[in-house]
């Protein structure tokens, strides 16, 4: 028996040892290996629900335009050209593309309009996931194929508004071939399927999609991106390989949105940072973004690491805001809201929780956007004394126990200044900020009470209104210029979280949105931001910068100030030096 | 045992001369100690490393001794029935038990009419005198203690601790109040055990059974001669618990869903080092106050065990 | 016999049956629920007006089927008492739990069932080898204690030590220590590998040992000084017992009469941790898991409770209360095997 179990520990280590010669980098030169903090969870492209997912989804799938950040718009993608509109009388929308004659599906046939009215179906066929593309998709009502070119087609939208135009463009199309081979949608029209009871070519359908269950086997549907999913270990890993023969290859000089350069993608899930650190400083991932300041800049002063890691900074459309709950009775004065901004210690909290690493702005545009930053405001400034002053100017007296307090308009009993400040839990810049604004306000005399908070109670927490203040962030980007969903009375009860309302602001944000030509729409975004500056619903406390490190042999790695902060199709690692 | 002399005047001193948490230093993070300003170095977040360990003993001593507490009390009074009565020591006469029942049968129906269901006492009264007339109604129900208290604690340990307190606080934020309550009741199940199993095993010791059958009433048996047996279980457990509490709120730290940053905590200091691996004090000073501290409670109880 | 192991077991179904509709009802009635919707709402700028969302959270509440009544029953101060008959949360649950059906996950689109399976499959391995390796010194541990009075004190003070350690500072620590390219980086950081680069399957083992010595170590430093602590006290007392110094009288050795005689009586006690240690196999550690990039169940218990995944969060936790159950079933048989003065059936 001991004899046994002797020889199975010594079994056990020399299969240990065996296994532990396995060395960790000989990957091929052409693999990168990416930190996720998260596992897609659900990879059926119906349903797209993080941002993991999100990036799986943009490379195996092509929409008919995509974002470009270089070009402030959104680019051609599986579309030949931008779009050509036309307006009808009854405010329809018309907006007509032409897919490129090159592109096609794996199996070689070439991709048509026909697909995509075919995904337009999906989209809306009852009895799947569809309920966020009905959200975001449903101003599209119709679409008409052009009888004379199959790649030739034309999609009804409802709304004036011109984002509907780049949205139009926006879902990934999927393949006819696979998902419904004998065309049994095709007799279908699209507005058959809002209709109820659905027909029963769509019942039938519905039950084929789901027995796919693509939420656990995207590679049973190749789209036509670059890359397929090649094996994805829930929660542990997912692998993405190039495929050999794209279409895209073939165009004589393709435009960056159809460039993808590394054979294989590794993503590698890391939920904490700590271990992700490490892991990229040992070589056994390639590529960590969005890292925390503290450890970006510690790794960047680090001699032995700078040897093996390149860093980038890149500013990004994200900011950190304290934002107001303005319907709160001790809020509804702008003055009060003014006050209080004053309160919030913008340099120090840039050097001490970014380390220097963010951007003031004065309000919601990106001071990176030249065009329609407004220059002429001053960042707000960290002062006690400026901040007493506009309280008492907005009506609050301080009291013998220096708190301050204001008579009710109705007689009621006198107002007391005095909030909670929420913001998500577990947020170490969240915290630091509340912190120094909680010493800042008692100084002043106005207690704070700080409410850290999980997630998901605080968005309902927010939209209910039952916050006074809170510091979280909010995310831009550099196509679209519509604030209806942030700030507009329409979005009160939704997106709107500050209930901020004014008939002004709503009509500056409607023009906004319709306005096409880039000197009127700079013209009404300046007004705009000093329309904000003043009324305050939110103060910006800083825009983000995105921070990337990876392995030398990546090469230049093109970051992007979008999430997920770069772009994994396009980056080039290095030959390996022989 | 430096950290016992360290920590005995902080913990004891702190919940009177309760100092406010210093506003952050902006200007000083990730400061090491024996500097000028921040004896004892200051966090990433720039917070005095000193001023936060005098927080965290305080909140030590308002939260997790307290907690403590109620969860070792509880779980001897829990295990020490259960033990002790078992499944048949409880009684529960069956004219009491019907009324009951109807009573809250015909309140929990009529509640919206309170007039309606203060009647409801009468047929409940004419039940309990009529079968007090019945030989079936005098007898009484044995209640099953034991099983009750396992099932309870059953009930409370399926959810793992961590989890529980989680889920707690992702629902509503607790005060302190409300956290010493959710971590005693949490936390008793534990005891309740050790205690129900060493009274198990006194109870079937033959002195016991000499007593019982001397006469000695049970409340007498317990005190007298079961109690002085299953102490010495729940005071080994002390500083287990302690340890516990504290570990979980530095766990809850860790995982971002501790106490509000404006409440000390040793936990979210020893949480900080994770992103700065070579900030050496921010593990040095809570450790020691940590280890210091449940070291001091073992001693204590060591001397009073022997 | 069979009769009270028939009744055992009866009463063991319907204490499981009862926590778990406790479990259901508490956790549900308590809990928004729409909020595990909100984060998909706060990610997506797209969804404009108040209409829009409003009628976009009835019908994702309908497809997940919260849209129901939560039981038979439900009593409001201004309505009363309402019926609402079968077609109600509970019942739904409960009948999909007669038919084995756990239910599916929100935010997974998979059955509780797969995904528990999957989470076990990580979070086994890890756990038993932590349990038996922590088991097995805590014996040794105990026992030379036992013979080696002075070692004693100075073990227990450092068990007492590390104790106070919690947990995720100790593998924080093992991590920058053992896998930290300043110091020794002996062990990888995170994972279990890519399955890729396997190798064959007589290396399996041992690659999986490789991955798993750090987050087990972990454990079995953290979960060493209880058992220890536990199982020593326990030695302690029966070492005081009259029947030692008549062994030790006979001419037992030291050795012999803690082996022989005082073991079995200091088991005892420590069997009373048994039903707190055994569910642990199950819940793993959520720390350990977040810590070293594993995905069981400890992160997917964590992971459904903070973003209220109701079916994976009562399907995991009913499956560590029906081992505790279990555990606890055990424990009560091995209490008379070990003592069969004990009577409990």
């Amino acid at each position: 028996m001991k004899l046994f179990l002797s020889r199975l520990v010594l079994g056990l280590w020399v299969g240990l040892l065996a296994s532990c010669s396995t060395p960790a980098s000989d990957t091929p030169p052409s693999t990168v290996r990416i930190r996720w903090d998260r596992d897609p969870e659900n990879l059926d492209p119906l349903v797209v629900s993080n941002k993991s997912a999100y990036e799986v989804s943009t490379l195996t799938y092509c929409s008919l335009l995509s974002g470009s950040e270089a070009d402030a718009d959104f680019v051609p993608w599986l579309a030949e050209d931008f779009p050509t509109v036309e307006r009808t009388a009854d405010s329809l929308l018309l907006v007509s593309y032409r897919l490129r004659p090159e592109a096609r599906w794996d199996n070689g046939t070439p991709i048509l309009a026909r697909d995509v009215a075919f995904t337009l179906k999906v989209m809306n066929c009852p009895g799947l996931p569809i309920e966020m593309d009905q959200a975001m998709f449903g101003f599209i009502q119709d679409i008409r194929l052009d009888s004379t070119d199959a790649r030739r087609f034309t999609l009804v939208c409802s709304g004036p508004s011109p984002d509907h135009i780049r949205e139009s463009g926006d879902f990934s199309i999927f393949p006819e071939y696979v998902l419904d081979p004998r065309g049994e949608l095709r007799t279908v029209q699209l507005a058959d399927l809002r209709r109820m009871p659905a027909p029963a070519a769509a019942t039938a359908f519905a039950g084929r999609y789901q027995a796919l269950e693509l939420a656990k086997h995207p590679e049973r549907l190749p789209g036509c991106g670059p890359y397929k999913v090649t094996t994805w270990q829930n929660g542990r890993y997912l692998t993405m390989a190039r495929k050999p023969h794209w279409w895209a290859d073939t165009l004589p000089a393709p435009p960056p949105a159809l460039q993808a350069f590394p054979d294989q993608l590794i993503y590698q899930i890391i939920p904490d940072a700590a271990t992700a650190t490490l892991a990229l400083r040992r070589g056994e991932i390639d590529l960590y973004a969005l890292m925390p300041a503290a450890e970006f800049t510690r790794l960047q002063q680090s001699a032995a690491d700078r040897e093996k890691l390149r860093f980038y900074t890149t500013n990004s459309y994200e900011f950190l805001a304290a934002s107001f709950d303005v319907r709160q009775p001790v809020l509804r004065d702008a003055r009060t809201r003014r006050a209080l901004s004053a309160l919030f210690n913008i340099p120090a909290l840039i050097a001490g929780t970014q380390q220097g690493n963010a951007t003031p702005s004065v309000g919601l545009i990106s001071p990176r956007l030249k065009a329609y930053y407004n220059d002429s405001l001053s960042i707000p400034a960290f002062s006690p004394a400026a901040a007493a002053d506009l309280l008492r100017q907005a009506g609050w007296q301080r009291q013998p126990d220096g708190t301050w307090q204001r008579p009710a308009a109705a007689g009621g009993p006198p107002q007391k200044l005095q909030l909670g400040l929420s913001y998500r839990a577990g947020e170490a810049a969240f915290e630091t900020a509340a912190l120094q604004f909680q010493a800042a306000a008692r100084a002043l005399g106005i207690g704070v009470d700080l409410r850290p908070t999980e997630q998901s109670v605080l968005s309902g927490q927010l939209h209910k209104g039952e916050t006074d203040l809170s510091i979280r962030t909010f995310t831009g980007n550099p196509f679209s210029f519509d604030f209806t969903p942030l700030l507009h009375t329409r979005g009160i009860g939704a997106g709107n979280t500050t209930g901020f309302s004014e008939p002004a602001s709503d009509q500056l944000i409607e023009q906004i949105a319709a306005a096409n030509e880039p000197a009127r729409k700079a013209l009404l975004l300046r007004r705009f931001q000093r329309l904000l500056y003043q009324e305050r619903p939110f103060t910006v406390l800083y825009f983000l910068r995105y921070r990337v490190a990876a392995a030398q042999r990546l090469g230049t790695v093109p970051v992007t100030g979008l999430k997920p902060g770069y772009e994994a199709a396009h980056i080039r690692p290095l030959a390996p030096k022989s | 045992m430096a950290g016992r002399h360290l920590v005995g005047p902080g913990a004891a001193g702190s919940p009177i001369g309760a100092p406010e948490i210093s506003p952050p230093d902006l200007t000083s993070i990730n400061q090491p100690p024996f500097g000028p300003s921040h004896w004892l170095g200051t966090d990433s977040q720039g917070l005095d490393v000193g001023v936060a360990l005098l927080l965290g003993a305080r909140t030590l001593v308002l939260v997790s001794v307290p907690a403590t507490l109620v969860a070792l009390l509880l779980g001897a009074a829990m295990g020490s029935a259960a033990g002790f009565l078992g499944n048949s020591g409880g009684r529960l006469p069956r004219r009491a038990a019907v009324a009951g029942g109807l009573a809250l049968l015909g309140f929990a129906a009529l509640a919206p009419y309170w007039t309606l269901a203060a009647a409801a006492l009468v047929p409940a009264t004419a039940v309990w005198w009529l079968l007090g007339r019945t030989r079936w109604g005098r007898q009484a129900w044995g209640f099953p203690i034991d099983a009750a208290v396992l099932g309870l604690a059953t009930l409370l340990e399926s959810v793992p601790l961590l989890i529980l307190v989680l889920v707690a606080v992702a629902v509503q934020r607790p005060s302190l109040g409300g956290l010493v309550a959710l971590l005693g009741l949490s936390c008793w199940t534990g005891p309740a055990r050790l205690v129900r199993a060493a009274t198990l095993q006194t109870v079937a010791q033959p002195y016991l059974e000499a007593a019982r059958a001397a006469g000695i009433p049970g409340w007498q048996l317990l005190r007298r001669h079961i109690w002085p047996n299953t102490r010495h279980v729940l005071l080994v457990r002390l500083p287990l618990t302690v340890a516990l509490l504290v570990g979980l709120e530095t766990t809850l730290s860790f995982l971002g869903v501790g106490l509000p940053p404006d409440v000390g905590s040793w936990g979210r200091l020893l949480a900080a080092v994770r992103l700065a691996p070579t900030d050496w004090w921010l593990v040095a000073w809570p450790g020691t106050a940590l280890v210091g501290t449940i070291l001091s409670l073992q001693n204590i109880i060591n001397r009073r065990i022997h | 016999m069979v009769r009270a192991v028939l009744r055992r077991t009866l009463r063991l179904l319907l204490a499981a049956w009862l926590t778990l509709s406790a479990l259901f009802l508490v956790s549900r009635a308590s809990t928004d629920p729409t909020a595990f919707l909100q984060a998909t709402f706060s990610n997506n700028t797209r969804l404009g007006g108040q209409t829009e969302q409003a009628a976009l959270t009835q019908r994702l509440l309908g497809r997940y089927r919260l849209d129901r009544p939560l039981f038979y029953a439900s009593w409001g101060t201004a309505t009363g008492w309402r019926w609402h008959g079968f077609h109600n949360q509970y019942h739904q649950w409960a009948t999909g739990l007669l038919r084995g059906e756990l239910g599916r996950s929100y935010r997974q689109d998979e059955t509780v069932t797969e995904l528990l399976t999957r989470a076990l499959r990580y979070t086994l391995p890890l756990t038993l080898l932590a349990a038996v390796g922590s088991g097995a010194l805590a014996f040794w541990l105990a026992l030379g204690f036992s013979y080696r009075p002075r070692l004693r004190r100075l073990g227990l003070a450092l068990l007492h030590g590390v104790q106070s350690l919690p947990l995720f500072l100790v593998a924080v620590g093992l991590l920058l220590l053992l896998a930290n390219p300043d110091t020794l980086a002996w062990f990888p950081a995170f994972g279990l590998g890519l399955d890729s680069d396997a190798g064959a399957w007589w290396q399996y083992p041992g690659r999986t040992l490789y991955y798993l010595a750090l987050p087990t170590v972990s454990l079995v430093i953290v979960s060493l000084p209880v058992l220890v602590v536990q199982l020593d006290g326990a030695i302690q007392r029966e070492l005081a017992q009259p029947y030692v110094a008549t062994a030790r009288a006979k001419g037992a050795s030291r050795r012999r009469t803690v082996r022989h005689h005082v073991l079995r009586n200091a088991l005892l006690p420590v069997l009373a941790l048994l039903p707190e240690l055994l569910p642990g196999l199950v819940a793993g550690s959520v720390v350990v898991e977040f810590l070293f990039a594993l995905p069981g169940m400890g992160r997917l218990l964590a992971e459904a409770a903070a973003t209220q995944d109701y079916p994976v969060l009562l399907g995991a936790v009913g499956l560590v209360a029906l081992v505790r159950l279990a555990a606890q079933a055990l424990t009560d048989v091995l209490y008379q095997f070990i003592d069969p003065r004990i009577r409990l059936l």
